[in-house]
């Protein structure tokens, strides 16, 4: 990003940023947990997945990868937020799966059953 | 069923692209570091630290905002911030969570206590095996110094602050901060006496600042949303939240993150998700390698600093380690002890000779060669090295072993006087046998045996041989007839 020179140049582009990220809540939001434990249980080929699958999708989506949710019981996790809904995070997710969320869940709207409750 | 939880330290993991500083600044980042600058001064900030009650998550917990005040005291042309993210506990990854998912939440924060205490230097000593978070940092780090976040004359102010990283060698005693400092220097890791505490006189001789990774990431956030909300949170002594690693038997093993004062069942039936397999609860044990064993009738203790202590074990960074029937608490036990003797550096004679001891005697009673009077030998040499030792390791490093024998004493009694291990882990102390009227000869164990102890003819009864068996437990997992058993 910019360099930042004074205060009021930060806070226009901190702002700014902001809004950026708001107006993905028009998109499907993407997040795969990629900490070490989630790289360990096979998170890397997930992400693969998706990066190359979506794509070929007509839906407008972010892939984020991020830290960990703290779910060691089920990594990889997947969380998934489709415009207007709340977010839904997947746990064991391994290439089959990864393919399912995105045909059922992000393209249908149906649900996967490796759903994590109550997050 | 994590609703009980409330994220603070881990606010942005699982959430933003660690390695992109846009993410963190579209949650607020850098807002508390610019608004201390510009429109606050460093006592002030500190003030709202202290109010807002604040304590060391590296285990000791100490105010962190009287710890900024006393080294910001400190009158020195130097001073320096440490980032404590020498995480060794067995079983603990809470900061290399906070480092791998939110490494700018550590750096905002550690600014914010430079330009509290007049540092322009910080340092965070982390472990060479975190070779995740290490990357992320330097990504971190070099993002922040190219949008002018970090480094010199911040966002145009007066204010320059560098961080650089330092990595450790994966020595447990380098948590304490004395040693951290000295392995900083290039010297061992051996702790110091204290005073001088490192707020006066710490690294390179200069007055420093140690906090540990979690501390730092509660910083911005409580500067973001105000001292009153976080003290909202918790209870009377302990404000906040604390992060726990959730390991052993419990079905939901992860990091959580629970208001002070929620209780130790909470967390291990409703977060947890109770015991895995059905099994029935034992023990648990927090602050570990060093904490003590908590049972059943602990689970109702809240967790603050003050209430476990007064149970008996003790806050720690955040392992949270939950045992169940099958787990032997004389070996729980030597299995914390051997940790401490290898880790111990060495430098006074209580840790390194009397956890030796200790471990010797632990030793002993597990091959069934323990006696009454071992019992007293443990609870004296016990005390005499928490009271005799120089640092936080040797401190503490009885607990585990204290805190078995007062809540699990029978289970010593019968070790030592019957001879029985009731939990099945003492290899010394159990018999494999088999069931004369289950045994079909079918042979199995006879094959998967690598003691070759198994003799009997096909179709006939087998039997094991005492003297050669291993007690490796291979033919009762092979054994379909339910013919084999422990004793």
């Amino acid at each position: 990003m910019e360099r930042i020179n004074n205060y009021e140049q930060f806070k226009k582009s901190s702002s700014g940023i902001k809004k950026e990220r708001e107006s993905n809540s028009s998109k499907v939001i993407i997040k795969i947990a990629m900490a070490t434990c989630s790289i360990a249980s096979g998170a890397g080929p997930v992400f693969d997945l998706f990066k190359d699958e979506m794509p070929k999708q007509p839906k407008e989506f972010v892939l984020i990868p991020t830290g960990c949710l703290g779910l060691c019981h089920s990594e990889p996790t997947v969380e998934v937020t489709l415009p207007g809904s709340d977010p839904v995070v997947f746990g064991k997710v391994d290439v089959k799966r990864a393919g399912l969320i995105i045909s059922d869940y992000i393209m249908k709207g149906k649900t996967v059953d490796c759903i994590i409750e109550g997050n | 069923m994590k609703s009980k939880q409330i994220k603070i330290a881990l606010r942005n993991c699982g959430h933003i692209d660690p390695e992109r500083i846009e993410d963190y600044i579209s949650y607020d980042g850098y807002a508390a570091l610019g608004r201390c600058m510009f429109e606050d001064t460093p006592s002030s900030v500190t003030d709202k630290i202290k109010q807002s009650g604040l304590r060391g998550r590296g285990g000791g917990g100490f105010p962190t905002g009287k710890k900024w005040e006393l080294c910001a005291a400190s009158v020195s042309d130097k001073k320096y911030v440490i980032c404590n993210a020498d995480e060794g506990d067995p079983g603990a990854f809470m900061d290399r969570s906070v480092l791998e998912g939110d490494p700018h939440s550590v750096l905002e924060a550690m600014a914010i206590c430079g330009y509290c205490i007049g540092a322009d230097e910080g340092y965070i000593y982390i472990r060479a095996e975190y070779p995740l978070a290490i990357k992320r940092l330097k990504i971190a780090i070099a993002q922040a110094e190219e949008a002018g976040l970090l480094g010199d004359r911040i966002m145009g102010s007066d204010f320059s602050f560098k961080i650089r990283l330092k990595y450790g060698a994966g020595a447990f005693v380098c948590g304490e901060e004395t040693a951290l400092i000295k392995s900083m220097e290039g010297n061992r890791g051996e702790p110091i006496m204290k005073p001088p505490y490192p707020a006066q006189k710490g690294y390179m001789g200069k007055p420093t600042n140690v906090n540990n990774v979690e501390t730092f990431a509660n910083v911005a956030a409580i500067l973001n949303r105000g001292a009153e909300w976080f003290s909202s949170i918790g209870t009377e002594g302990s404000k906040g939240t604390k992060v726990f690693a959730l390991a052993g038997k419990v079905k939901n093993v992860g990091l959580v993150e629970v208001p002070m004062g929620t209780t130790l069942r909470e967390l291990i039936y409703e977060i947890g998700g109770g015991i895995k397999s059905g099994k029935k609860f034992k023990a648990v044990q927090s602050g570990e390698p060093s904490g003590g064993c908590l049972t059943e009738k602990h689970l109702d203790t809240p967790i603050d600093y003050e209430s476990l202590k007064a149970a008996g074990s003790m806050m720690g960074s955040g392992g949270m380690i939950v045992m169940d029937e099958d787990d032997c608490m004389v070996a729980v036990a030597k299995f914390y002890l051997e940790f401490i003797v290898e880790e111990s550096c060495g430098k006074c004679v209580p840790c390194r000779e009397g956890n030796k001891v200790l471990y010797n005697i632990l030793d002993k009673i597990t091959h069934g060669k323990g006696e009454l009077s071992d019992l007293d030998k443990l609870k004296n040499f016990g005390n005499i090295i928490k009271s005799t030792s120089l640092c936080g390791l040797g401190q503490t490093a009885p607990n585990p072993v204290l805190s078995t024998l007062d809540n699990f004493y029978d289970e010593y009694y019968d070790h030592v006087v019957n001879k029985k291990c009731a939990a099945k882990q003492c290899r010394s102390l159990i018999t494999y046998r088999i069931i004369e009227e289950n045994c079909v000869g079918c042979g199995a164990c006879k094959r998967v045996c690598p003691a070759e102890a198994i003799s009997g003819e096909l179709k006939q009864k087998h039997l094991i041989d005492q003297e050669t068996c291993i007690k490796c437990g291979a033919c009762i997992k092979k054994c379909r007839f339910n013919a084999i058993v422990v004793e």
